[in-house]
Formats: C-alpha cells, sequence, structure tokens
C-alpha cells in the first residue's frame, strides 16, 4: 500500500488503509461480493440478509454460530470465545464513547433510536439501547429513528468490525496497534512499514460460491478465480502488507519479482506500461509478464467553492449575491477538465457532470455535458454581463496541502482562469504542511477554494449528494457550506427511500440544482491499474471499503515455481 | 574522582539546556504543530465531537499545566501512549531505536573512518592530483541529493533494471546473512553521501595541523611520514574529530535516518519520528525530544572526559 494505517482499531476505520487492516483482522456483519461489478452487498457474520420491518424502522439480523475470536490473553484461558449479538452492539456503542476517540459515528448518529441519548447520559456500556438489542445470542435487533437504506452498506464497513469487550477492557487505547478479531486473518506483527498476517486457523468453513460472488466469465476468467470454487478462504497461510510511500521504491520492489505481488501502479509508470489509452492495452512486455486490470475508482475529485465568504458566497447584498453565482459559473465554464485529465491522470479519468460519480446505479450517463466542457467565450460573457472586470475581481485563496503536485495543480487552475482575465496575483496558493493542519482549515471554513478527492464510503449516490447538505456544513463534510432549502429538502426526502426510480429521480434532481447553482467544479473520476504476479490468482480491489478481497487470494504454485526457474 | 565530580557537575548544569529545549519544544508543538484533533475525527464531525477529541487529547488544559506534566513523564521517563497507534511510547522506542542504531552505525562508522582515511591522503597529497581527485568526489558526494543517491543505489544493486543483488526495501532480520542483505545498500548509500562532508571537514582540519611549526619541526628531523601522521598530526586533530563525531552520536541513536528509513521501508525510530511530526503525536515527540535533550547532556560531558584523555593539557576543571 502507497500508506500505512496510523491505527489498527475499527474506531479509527476512517481511510482506505484502516479499513484493509481491520477487514482482515476482523469480522463485520456485512460485506461486499468479491467479484460483482457493480457492488453488491452480501451477509458476512450475519446468517442471511436483515429482516426488515414494513416501515422500514425495525433491522433483525441474525447471526452464524461458530465464528470464534483468535485466541489471545485478553480471554479466560487465552481461548477466543465465539462472537455474539452481544457483541455487534458493544462495538457500534464504541462509536459514542469519547474515551474511545471514535471516528464513525457520523454513520449512525439521529439514526439509532436511544444510541444519542445513551452518550449524553455518560456512555455507560452497563444501560441499554432502545434501538441497539442483541435480542438472544444470535440476533440482533436495530430500531431506527427513521429509515436508513444505507444501515446495511455502513455494516460492512471496518467501523462497523465486531470487536470483544474483554480486548478492548484489557488493552485500551492498545487496540490501536493490537487486533483481537474474528477475520480470516490474524496480526503477528506491525509497524510503521509492514503490517503481517497469518491464517486464522479458527475462521469457519465457508465454501466459495463464485457465481453467488459475481464471477464474469467474459471479463474475469483471465483471472483464474475458478479454482478457488468450492473452497473455504482464507488461501494463504501468511499475508504481508508492506507500506511504501514512494512510488519508484513500490514499482522496483514489484518489478522484482520476489518482493511486492499486487501494486496499484503509480503514475510516473503508466506511460511506459500502455501501448494504447483508448481503449487501455498494456504493453506486450508487461502483458505477458503480469495480470493487469484496470478500473474506475468509487471516488471523484473535484473542487468546492466556499459560499461562506461573501467574495464568492453568499452575501448580504442579493445583488452582489447574484454576481457571485455568475463569478463561479463562469470560472466553471473556464476549467479546462480535459487538459487536467491529460496532465495529471494520463488521460485516464472519465470526466462527468454533477457529483454522482459513474460507479453508482444512479448515475445518468445522458446528463448534459455542458458543465465540464470549456467555454472561455461563454465565461466571459458571464463576467462582462455581471459587472466583473479585473480590477473588482475577488482575491481567492486556494487552499491545499504543502507539495510539488499540489501546487502544480494550483497553478494549472490558475492558468486556466488567466484565460478570462482573472489576475495571478488575486488567486493565490495556501498550502498547510500537514494533511491534519489543512483537514482543519477545511474543517473551519477557512479556505475559499477547496480542491478535493473524496472516497465512497458505499455505492449509493447519497454518499456524494450529503456532500452538499446543508446540515453537513463546517465542519462537516460539506466543505462549499451550501445551504439550498430545496436541495435539502429532497435530500432528506430520498434519505428514507429504499432504492427506487423514484429515489434516482430525486437524486438526479438534487444533482442538477448543484450544478445549476454552481457550487463545485466537478468532477472526474480516476482510473485505477492493478498489476499482481502471474502465480497469484485473484481479482483485486481497492474501492468502497479496501481490502476485503484478500482472504479470497490464493497462489498457483506451479507458476510460482516456473516464475521461480526464470521461465 | 575528580571525573566523578566533574560529572555531576555537568548533569546538573545540563538541567538548564533540558528544561529550555523541552519548553521550547512544547511550545512549538502546542502552538505551531499539526492539530491532532482534525486527524481523529470522522467525516462529519459535529462541534462536540470536535471539542470531546480535544479534550481527550488535552488539549483544552492550560498550557503550564500540559508542561508540567511533560516534566514529569520525563523525570518519570513514562511518556504514555501513541496519539495514532494507541502503543507505548517507550514501547514504540524500544522496538525502533535498536532497528535504527544497527542500520545506520555502519554507515556512521564507515564514513567516518573512511572520511578520516581519505583526508589524511588527501592532505598529504595536497594540491596534487590525488588531493584534487578526492576532493572532487566529495564535492560530488555533498552536491548530489541524498534522495536521488538512495534511488539510484536501489536501482542499480537492488532492482530487477540493475545487479539484482540486495533485497529492494525491508527489514526481515534473523540472521547475520539477513542483516548484511539488509544494510548494505543503505550503507553504502549513506556512507556515499557522509564521505563528501567528512572528508572535507577532516581535511581542513588535519591540513590545519600539518602546517603548524611543530610539524615542519618534526619533518625537518626527519621523523617518518607514518609516525608524523600519527603522532603529530592525527593526535592533535583529535579534538574536532572528536567533537564532530561525538555531536552525531544524539542524532544517530533517536532520529535514525528518515530519508533510509522511509524508502527502505525500515521501521527505525527516524520514520516514527517524522510521522509523530507530521501527524502531530506529541507523546511521540516528547518522547523523542526529551531522549535528545538528555543525550546530548550526556554527550557533552562524554566529550569533556575524551578531551582530556587524549589532551592532557585540558583541564576538567
Amino acid at each position: 500500500m502507497d500508506s500505512a494505517p496510523s491505527s489498527i482499531d475499527p474506531v479509527q476505520a476512517r481511510n482506505v488503509y484502516v479499513n484493509t487492516v481491520t477487514l482482515n483482522a476482523y469480522d463485520t456483519l456485512f460485506s461486499f461480493k468479491y467479484l460483482a461489478r457493480p457492488y453488491e452487498v452480501k451477509p458476512n457474520v450475519a446468517a442471511d440478509m436483515p429482516e426488515i420491518s414494513d416501515d422500514g424502522l425495525t433491522y433483525t439480523i441474525r447471526i452464524k454460530q461458530g465464528v470464534y475470536f483468535v485466541d489471545d490473553p485478553a480471554f479466560e484461558g487465552g481461548i477466543g470465545r465465539e462472537l455474539v449479538a452481544e457483541d455487534i452492539v458493544y462495538s457500534l456503542k464504541r462509536h459514542f464513547d469519547p474515551a474511545q476517540r471514535p471516528a464513525g459515528a457520523w454513520l449512525w448518529q439521529g439514526r439509532i433510536m436511544g444510541l444519542d441519548e445513551w452518550k449524553a447520559a455518560g456512555s455507560d456500556y452497563s444501560k441499554d439501547v432502545a434501538g441497539l438489542r442483541a435480542l438472544d445470542r444470535y440476533t440482533v435487533q436495530f430500531k431506527l429513528v427513521k429509515p436508513y437504506p444505507q444501515l446495511v452498506y455502513t455494516l460492512a464497513q471496518g467501523y462497523a468490525a465486531i470487536v470483544p469487550r474483554e480486548a478492548v477492557e484489557k488493552y485500551g487505547r492498545e487496540m490501536g496497534s493490537h487486533a483481537v478479531g474474528s477475520g480470516p486473518f490474524k496480526i503477528v506483527s506491525y509497524d510503521s512499514a509492514r503490517i503481517v498476517f497469518e491464517k486464522n486457523e479458527k475462521f469457519r468453513q465457508e465454501p466459495v460460491d463464485i457465481y453467488y460472488e459475481g464471477y464474469d466469465e467474459a471479463t474475469q476468467k483471465d483471472t483464474g478465480v475458478e479454482v478457488i470454487h468450492g473452497r473455504s478462504p482464507p488461501f494463504l497461510d501468511r499475508l504481508e502488507i508492506h507500506f511504501i510511500d514512494d512510488n519508484s521504491a513500490r514499482w522496483n520492489s514489484f518489478t522484482k519479482g520476489d518482493e511486492t505481488q499486487f501494486l496499484l501502479v503509480p503514475n510516473e509508470q503508466v506511460d511506459s506500461m500502455l501501448s494504447s489509452k483508448d481503449p487501455i492495452t498494456a504493453e506486450p512486455a508487461y502483458a505477458n509478464k503480469y495480470h493487469i486490470k484496470w478500473y474506475l475508482e468509487a471516488g471523484l475529485v473535484f473542487m468546492s467553492f466556499n459560499l461562506n465568504f461573501p467574495e464568492i458566497g453568499y452575501n448580504v447584498d442579493p445583488e452582489r449575491e447574484r454576481r457571485n453565482k455568475a463569478l463561479r459559473c463562469a470560472m466553471i465554464k473556464t476549467f479546462d477538465w480535459e487538459r487536467r485529465n491529460e496532465s495529471f491522470y494520463y488521460g485516464l479519468g472519465r470526466i462527468f457532470p454533477g457529483i454522482i460519480t459513474p460507479v453508482v446505479p444512479e448515475f445518468d450517463p445522458d446528463l448534459s455535458k455542458e458543465s465540464v466542457t470549456r467555454d472561455i467565450e461563454g465565461a466571459k460573457k458571464l463576467l462582462k454581463d455581471n459587472g466583473w472586470t479585473a480590477e473588482n475581481l475577488p482575491t481567492l485563496e486556494y487552499g491545499a496541502q504543502a507539495g510539488v503536485s499540489q501546487r502544480l495543480f494550483f497553478e494549472q487552475f490558475r492558468g486556466f482562469m488567466v484565460k478570462i482575465g482573472y489576475p495571478t496575483d488575486k488567486l493565490v496558493l495556501k498550502q498547510y504542511a500537514t494533511f491534519g493542519d489543512f483537514s482543519k482549515a477545511m474543517s473551519l471554513s477557512q479556505l475559499q477554494l477547496v480542491a478535493k478527492g473524496w472516497g465512497l464510503d458505499y455505492p449509493d449516490a447519497e454518499n456524494t449528494l450529503q456532500l452538499f447538505y446543508g446540515p453537513n456544513g463546517s465542519p462537516g463534510s460539506n466543505d462549499a457550506n451550501y445551504n439550498n432549502p430545496e436541495y435539502d429538502r429532497l435530500f432528506e426526502q430520498a434519505a428514507v427511500m429504499q432504492p427506487s426510480p423514484e429515489r434516482t429521480a430525486i437524486y438526479r434532481r438534487m444533482n442538477q440544482i448543484a450544478i445549476d447553482d454552481c457550487v463545485a467544479i466537478m468532477a472526474l473520476s480516476r482510473t485505477r491499474i492493478m498489476m499482481w504476479h502471474k502465480d497469484v490468482i485473484a481479482m483485486p480491489d481497492r474501492e468502497i471499503v479496501g481490502g476485503f478481497f484478500m482472504k479470497y487470494v490464493d497462489i498457483d504454485k506451479s507458476k510460482s515455481s516456473a516464475l521461480d526457474k526464470g521461465n | 574522582m575528580e571525573v566523578l565530580q566533574f560529572a555531576v557537575r555537568k548533569l546538573i548544569g545540563g538541567i538548564p539546556l533540558v528544561l529550555g529545549v523541552t519548553l521550547i519544544s512544547f511550545v512549538l508543538m502546542v502552538y505551531y504543530g499539526p492539530d491532532k484533533t482534525f486527524e481523529l475525527l470522522g467525516k462529519n464531525p459535529t462541534a462536540e465531537e470536535i471539542a470531546e477529541i480535544r479534550s481527550e487529547l488535552g488539549y483544552d488544559r492550560p498550557f503550564f499545566v500540559r508542561y508540567g506534566e511533560f516534566l514529569k513523564e520525563l523525570v518519570t521517563m513514562d511518556f504514555g501512549l501513541s496519539d495514532s497507534t494507541g502503543e507505548p511510547v517507550n514501547h514504540m522506542l524500544g522496538r525502533t531505536i535498536p532497528i535504527s542504531l544497527a542500520l545506520v552505525a555502519p554507515g556512521f562508522i564507515l564514513g567516518n573512518l573512511l572520511g578520516v582515511l581519505l583526508a589524511l591522503v588527501a592532505a598529504y597529497n595536497r594540491s596534487g592530483w590525488i588531493d584534487k581527485a578526492i576532493m572532487g568526489f566529495a564535492v560530488i558526494g555533498m552536491s548530489v541529493s541524498f534522495l536521488i543517491v538512495i534511488i539510484a543505489f536501489q536501482i542499480i544493486f537492488s532492482s530487477s533494471y540493475g545487479l539484482d543483488f540486495f533485497p529492494v526495501r525491508g527489514w526481515n532480520v534473523h540472521s547475520m546473512g539477513d542483516y548484511v542483505m539488509y544494510v548494505t545498500v543503505p550503507t553504502l548509500a549513506s556512507v556515499f553521501v557522509a564521505l563528501g562532508y567528512n572528508t572535507r571537514f577532516y581535511r581542513a582540519v588535519l591540513v590545519e595541523e600539518m602546517t603548524r611549526d611543530h610539524v615542519r619541526t618534526a619533518r625537518a628531523f626527519g621523523i617518518s611520514p607514518v609516525k608524523l601522521f600519527y603522532k603529530h598530526i592525527l593526535k592533535n586533530a583529535l579534538i574536532p574529530i572528536i567533537t564532530r563525531v561525538m555531536f552525531s552520536i544524539p542524532l544517530v541513536v533517536v532520529s535514525g535516518s528518515l530519508l533510509i528509513e522511509s524508502y527502505f521501508g525500515i521501521p527505525g525510530v527516524g520514520k516514527i519520528t517524522f510521522d509523530a511530526i507530521t501527524s502531530g503525536d506529541q507523546p511521540v515527540l516528547k518522547a523523542v525530544v526529551s531522549l535528545t535533550a538528555v543525550l546530548f547532556v550526556i554527550t557533552l560531558l562524554l566529550t569533556d572526559i575524551l578531551y582530556r584523555a587524549v589532551d592532557p593539557r585540558v583541564s576538567l576543571n
């Protein structure tokens, strides 16, 4: 991986790096099917999909019997006990206990009956929560304040990984470096350079049905995953994940042949390894030697205008607010997504209008491309019609974490804006030494222009549409601090709806509102290219929750020995 | 007895130094360092959650209360748990410092020994082509970025594009053979860069010593070059050499080598220090700062004692 997880405690599973580790060391109630694209959720520790009451407010989930935690001194006699429904209740309660320093409460806040009140009353684990109960040893029930169709997705995330209470009580905050789970692997060692797993010998026997997992012979036959059909994972005795920040070290380690087996191809290597970008085709030298697959990320990159600033957003003067909107629209028209794609994403990214990404089912492929098509003359006309001149254009600060690539992003952005007469000295780069500082500035609404990437937490457009939901304004994820009553009303209406054509129509309407209001310059999804050695049988994917495929990875030893002999 | 009294005096005299270093460092951490709060928060935090995390981190307490706790931790040498991983800080240091020492020591020793050796050769052949060649090499070592050297050495010695003799990265050491495999390329890279600085410095020291009257006189008496170098030049040049070597030791022990550790994937103290700086992990930073300050005080003491050992004219008073 290109970075190390800063913690391996599920309460801190806030990025792909932590998720990759927690989902291999711990279990979750649900997970994603290994091979199905678009992503489909499936039972994991849950015995089946939940029973949902007609009003959508009660979820009853039966869990499998015979699921055991790994052996650990935290347990009586050091022997891992059976995972029971109370463990699920306890694990979710941890997110509402400030002493655990949790990061995942936002997924369930205001959703589960009594949970917020439980926290307000002091997070006393001996007290019950009305909406989160173990009905018996193997049944857990959620009672919701209002329908929450994404609940099952949230229970597939690292945040929802199931931890035993004994371990938390024994290790406390050391859970950040010591895992006690029931996942396919157990952690042997963890430091800033690598994490080492060994097969969890107590992991339940569940033969893989590749057809249930979404196997598509047309696109996946060459990966060789058919050989795992009918066998019980995990297949690896030992799994090492190395954290290699530097692209060249990662590439050298991979091409060496006996070190790194999987690789998310660094940008610098894309040109040399592809013979064609459309369609994407690898050079024979690489195609013959490695498995190579590419897919569109479950996420996007975009740039928000922070409407809290009267210079560019909301203003007490309605006339100025109208002119501000015209300015934002002109800047959107001026942004050259094609150039951005060519310059930084090797022309492999997918440009799309709005905030609904191509990987979710609600994406509208027929939506007008006007908002992502450069139109300098149109932008100039907008500025002129609304009284903007080089003299009265506002000075805007573009916030970014310090680094060469961020500066290049900014310089290109400024270069685009110069084309409509925006003075260079009025677009200022404000750099922050660390991601924490940048994140703080975003959270405190200190930046006027916020360029960021967003990885989907679950495959539902709600996850990106909430980026413009008014109540999620700073310090929440609505960095634009967009506040449109109509948009918010539609969001709240859709938020309680199960997937349906009606909900999709509402999502698309919200998307169009955000486009029309020129809230952000959006958007592009990057193409990920994965490479792995020929002797590795896998269909890797680090999107959505990251790392959930690891337990299905196997090694073709006949090919390994052939590779060892240099064939 | 004299040495013991001197040591006690020196250590007591070091207390203000440690206090000064810790105070300044803590001011920088608290007022200018990254705010860990926003690293720990989820995607849609509320103002209440921000306040809770700040309280958990102790950010809401007065500065001098927090600094007092820092001093207590320093005295007890118990720095608590990392704000990132939750691992006890002492455990982290105990795990990483030996790795960094094992990693950096060969390069440090070789870099200094070879530096002195090359400096002797260069000084002996002052202004000749050998001197110019050595100084040219030194300038290259100083001029080329350490980063470039690391990447180039990785490609040359470790990758499939080069000799492919050593691992590209990692630290899977269970035997002397493993150690040699993993430490060779990092050592070569650090020696290559260190030689440039060391050779130039030591040459300057030696040349200055060589131009002194007593050396000229000794040479006029026909003393052999080896004896001249060993007894009259090197011995007298030991003071600046000791100073340079000794003052590098605290950094070698505590800071490790960040670039080497990052690029070779070695879990040493340099890497955790860098991560702590960029993420605002104050317990780790406090431990590293304290340890460095204390080591500097001890180094100052040892350096003075060594001065006395190599030059009887130096008084411990």
